[in-house]
């Protein structure tokens, strides 16, 4: 029964790192940019919340898609403004330059909120559900805000699914991500479809911010604990594959929960980032195995 | 001309090496170490990210474990200072040939996580192997010299030869084959492989040399600071730091980790002197206006400058 | 090519320049402010990174004591009144730079005394340095015993040693609950929750408590269920669980999320900090905890205070909120250098120093006399617990408001 529970919590935690980590896969998808700002974007997007629940009393979930549009406009606005001007350089320099506005970002909002860390306190509280009072075989606790995160992670991903695959900004993203060069030879601005891929970056990245405002203590330094799952998640989905990030963050999730459970909590870190290195050796394609392009 | 000059300059950074542990103060000399520091690290990356291209996040790796592996021997047996640093720079090298071969079959952005996760992975295990390295309680290293401006000026020098060294290995490696071969597979890995050049080969040489520069140069840290702790020496922005200064001296040139390693340490010493609380912020700012405005770093703003468009012979002035 | 070496020519001679200006600089400041203008106290501070939630504290107790003292016209000095200087540098949360910076503020600004940098590591690596020079140093937050018996001469610190905080309030749990068995511990793994974990395994050890559960989690831990799941599987009756702020705000909504019914939470040291029950709500009630220092303490002083009450107020009228312990031990340090300098009646470094080890000042932050290495050992720590949203003081009976209550939703 224990193992069950952990498994639960594995997943569920899983479910909360998805919805950290689906922009983030995309915008390295297609951009070929690594994104150090999105744990940024995340926390942001976490304080927008929590100020629109305690001062105009707007239930976080109800923010998700406020958190999102206000975060695909400061992406958009980035991308385009800078992150624009070094596409074409090498790997290292827009890793640098994603860092050097994370330094900014994360140090502004120390300034403007304060060290003090935050957490939203919804009332009433969501609870949970006692699986035992209905299966009475089964000692199992759910937290309720913990599934709807969840749930909300799948809707997202499958509302960027949908995205891609049925919208015409949608097929111009998976056009520049299969080949840039030729995609503009079609005609596609490649300017104006990475603005707009990365805003749908910074738009998951908000969402999630949203969702976890709950969940997590919201600080200025949380930013680089997501950074760090988003990156573990990507190679364990498989790159750029945006259903990919769902099987990626409950395998994170599962694997921390049971590798605290038969370690020690002082070892689970360590072996997920040890399961990253592997991986990226041995299967760089992800635990499913496919270059994905959506 | 050239020569001449280029000694010139030599010998005035010579002289003014020698002489800052006699005139300055201890602060000035400590941040002097601290430049040393930069320039050896900055060199120690030149050698894998400059000359090979690969864009490793490894520094923190390498000198974490020079720091842990001269901590933990000094502190054990208590032998010689110097002894104690080698350790920490074979240990450091001997890490990068291990895990070279693997990680560097790696490209791109693959690379580069996979490097930057090298130094967490070594950071949790370094934190809790508790009985070797005391764990989160950190390390100390008692000072052999108690008197404090010999102390100050010793290290100062060893921080010195270690940044002379590092970049003169620079210069070897890319006089000598290895040099040649790492400037292919910058070029075009797949191209070089045609050739015949082992790339593997050169580019774990490469990275072992890169830790061992890293490597020793965290050990001396760890005996010149006294104390260290996992998450200090294991730090992220230990790795990007040399990538910021090779960049802002120009990629791809020998002089790059010593010219950019002074204006770095120049440039964050000023904000952060200046700025109490918002000093990241401004320095962030000016990593992003250095990547956008000078993608080449120093070397297109020297030939950009207006008296740097007058040639030395006097020749044709281009407008 | 030749006009871009020539360049690169000149900037370097132009960066030599530069050094050289930086090298010899400093050799004309002059030195003559000494006796008559302000007295400069050096204060690295981690104001930014992972510790900047207490350096900010830590820095609006040393400012509202600076304030205090200029309002009165300075620490008198033998006669003459000598208004106080802070000098402030962000460390960045980095110990190496906290001592970096210790070494500048002795050699570069001239400090007459110190203030150290956060928490027991920081401290300990600073002291060299202090030590180095003979710069009488005061230790605001470090309660860690190793920090103290290096054999330093220069280092006095307000922070009772660990156990004092274990002890008691282990004492006080087992008096509430004699026939309680099992205690679990989850501590996270850095030198001061750590070390805390360890001290409230042998007190709970001591008083025939078994500790069915121990684990240390790593620093940046995002999700504690696991642990949570074998705790809540030990069915222990009195849970300590040590962290940073953050930790212990998820921790405890971890623990609900899993139906953990425990007699008894005790948290080391969030709860002493307003933030802490603002982001638990409800789930903060009755938890214990205990710090060095609490509001409801009611200490005259001799300090420029008065009184505990006095020095809240004056707080809470500042900064707009009830002051914690750790902003109260910055205060602390204040008064504290400033009366020794005025019973020492000079600012010479060995005077002071002496003055310092022969104790015996009576603070709004309680009696603060030092043991032979320099830490605190004359006042009882409070223990505390929320309830109803509020901190209240359950021992010692001195300065108690309340009684320990049982049972955690």
């Amino acid at each position: 029964m224990l193992a069950l529970q952990i498994l639960v919590n594995g997943i569920l935690l899983g479910g909360i790192y998805a919805s950290i980590a689906g922009g983030f896969s995309l915008v390295w998808g297609v951009l070929n940019v690594i994104n150090i700002l999105h744990g940024s974007f995340v926390v942001l997007g976490a304080y927008m919340a929590f100020f629109a629940y305690t001062l105009l009393g707007i239930h976080p979930y109800l923010f998700v898609p406020i958190a999102a549009l206000l975060l695909f406009a400061i992406g958009l606005a980035v991308q385009y403004a800078i992150v624009n001007r070094v596409i074409d350089a090498p790997v290292l320099v827009s890793l640098t330059l994603t860092f050097g506005l994370t330094l900014f970002l994360d140090n502004v909002m120390l300034n403007a909120f304060k060290a003090d860390f935050r957490k939203v306190n919804l009332r009433p509280p969501l609870g949970i559900i006692d699986v035992s009072d209905y299966l009475p075989a089964i000692d199992i606790i759910v937290p309720v805000d913990r599934l709807a995160s969840m749930a909300f992670a799948i809707l997202l991903v499958a509302l960027l699914y949908w995205l891609l695959r049925r919208t015409s900004i949608g097929r111009a993203i998976v056009a520049v991500r299969m080949d840039r060069y030729a995609a503009s030879l079609m005609g596609v601005d490649t300017r104006i479809i990475f603005a707009v891929t990365f805003g749908i970056g910074a738009a998951m990245a908000g969402a999630a911010g949203a969702l976890l405002s709950p969940i997590f203590p919201i600080s200025p330094l949380a930013s680089t604990a997501y950074l760090g799952k988003a990156f573990v998640i990507c190679i364990l989905g498989g790159l750029g594959s945006v259903t990919g990030v769902l099987v990626g963050g409950v395998a994170l999730g599962v694997l921390e929960s049971f590798g605290a459970y038969i370690f020690g909590p002082e070892h689970s870190l360590t072996l997920s980032f040890t399961l990253l290195i592997l991986l990226l050796i041995f299967r760089p394609t992800g635990l499913l195995g496919k270059r994905g392009f959506i | 001309m050239k020569r001449t000059g280029g000694l010139l300059l030599l010998g005035l950074c010579a002289v003014v090496l020698v002489a800052l542990p006699f005139t300055s103060s201890n602060y000035i000399i400590r941040l002097a170490t601290f430049a040393a520091m930069y320039v050896a690290l900055a060199a120690s990356w030149n050698v894998i990210g400059g000359m090979a291209g690969y864009p490793s996040f490894a520094t923190a790796a390498f000198f974490g474990l020079g720091a842990y592996g001269a901590g933990v021997v000094l502190s054990k047996t208590g032998t010689f200072l110097v002894l104690g640093w080698l350790c920490g720079g074979v240990a450091a090298a001997l890490f990068a040939l291990l895990v070279g071969p693997a990680i560097l079959r790696l490209r791109g952005h693959y690379f580069a996580v996979a490097s930057l996760v090298t130094a967490v992975v070594l950071r949790e295990i370094i934190n809790s192997a508790t009985n070797l390295t005391g764990g989160g309680m950190g390390l100390n290293l008692p000072p052999r010299i108690s008197d404090v401006d010999l102390l100050a000026r010793q290290y100062y020098a060893v921080m010195v030869l270690l940044a002379v060294g590092a970049v003169g290995a620079g210069v070897l490696v890319s006089r000598a084959k290895i040099g040649w071969a790492l400037r292919c597979i910058e070029q075009n890995e797949d191209a070089a492989v045609v050739l015949g050049i082992d790339t593997l080969y050169y580019k774990t040489a490469a990275f072992a040399l890169s830790g061992l520069i890293a490597g020793i140069t965290g050990a001396v840290y760890a005996t010149w600071i006294g104390y260290i702790d996992p998450t200090d020496v294991f730090e992220d922005i230990l790795s990007v730091k040399p990538i910021v200064m090779v960049l802002i001296g120009g990629l791809g040139t020998l002089y790059a980790p010593v010219v950019g390693a002074l204006c770095f340490l120049l440039l964050e010493e000023l904000v952060w002197r200046n700025i109490l609380s918002f000093h990241a912020g401004v320095l962030g700012l000016l990593i992003v206006a250095l990547l956008v405005f000078l993608p080449g770093g120093l070397k297109d703003l020297a030939t950009r400058l207006p008296w740097a468009r007058r040639s030395p012979a006097g020749e044709a002035v281009r407008s | 090519m030749r006009d871009r070496t020539h360049a690169w020519m000149r900037l370097g001679q132009v960066l030599s320049l530069a050094i050289a200006l930086l090298a010899f600089g400093p050799l004309s400041r002059s030195l003559a402010q000494a006796q008559t203008g302000p007295i400069r106290v050096g204060a690295p501070l981690p104001l930014t990174g992972p510790l900047s939630p207490e350096g900010i504290k830590l820095q609006q107790g040393y400012e509202i004591w600076k304030d205090e003292v200029n309002a009165a016209g300075g620490i008198n000095v033998g006669g003459t009144k000598r208004p106080v200087e802070i000098v402030y540098y962000d460390y960045q949360s980095a110990t190496p730079k906290a001592v970096q910076l210790a070494e500048k503020l002795v050699t570069d600004d001239k400090v007459d005394f110190m203030f150290s940098p956060f928490g027991s590591g920081a401290t300990k690596a600073a002291s060299t340095v202090a030590e180095k020079y003979q710069i009488p140093t005061l230790a605001p937050t470090a309660s860690s015993v190793e920090v103290y018996d290096q054999g330093y001469k220069y280092l006095f610190g307000t922070f009772t040693p660990n156990d004092t905080l274990s002890e008691p309030l282990t004492e006080l749990i087992r008096a509430k609950m004699p026939n309680a068995k099992k205690v679990a511990i989850l501590a996270r793994n850095d030198l001061y929750p750590l070390a805390i974990g360890v001290e409230f395994e042998k007190s709970a050890k001591k008083r025939g408590f078994d500790v069915v559960y121990f684990e240390k989690y790593a620093i940046n831990t995002l999700d504690h269920a696991s642990a949570l799941t074998e705790i809540r599987n030990t069915k222990a009756d009195w849970i300590v669980a040590t962290g940073y702020t953050n930790d212990m705000i998820l921790v405890r909504k971890q623990m609900a999320d899993l139906g953990i019914k425990a007699q008894a939470i005790t948290m080391i040291n969030a709860p002493a900090y307003q933030e802490f029950i603002d982001a638990t709500g409800p789930l903060s009630e009755n938890v214990t905890s205990a710090g060095w220092w609490h509001p409801a303490a009611r200490y005259k002083s001799k300090d420029i205070f008065g009184s505990t009450e006095r020095y809240t107020e004056l707080f809470q009228k500042k900064f707009k909120y009830v002051p914690d312990y750790t902003a109260a031990t910055g205060s602390a340090v204040g008064v504290l250098l400033q009366m020794a300098i005025e019973r020492a009646g000079t600012t010479d470094r060995v005077k002071v120093r002496d003055a310092l080890a022969a104790g015996g000042y009576d603070t709004f932050f309680g009696p603060l006399s030092f043991t032979p290495a320099g830490q605190a050992i004359s006042y009882v720590p409070p223990i505390f617990q929320i309830q109803d949203g509020k901190t209240i003081v359950v021992a010692p009976d001195a300065v108690k408001s309340g009684d320990l209550k049982l049972g955690v939703r």
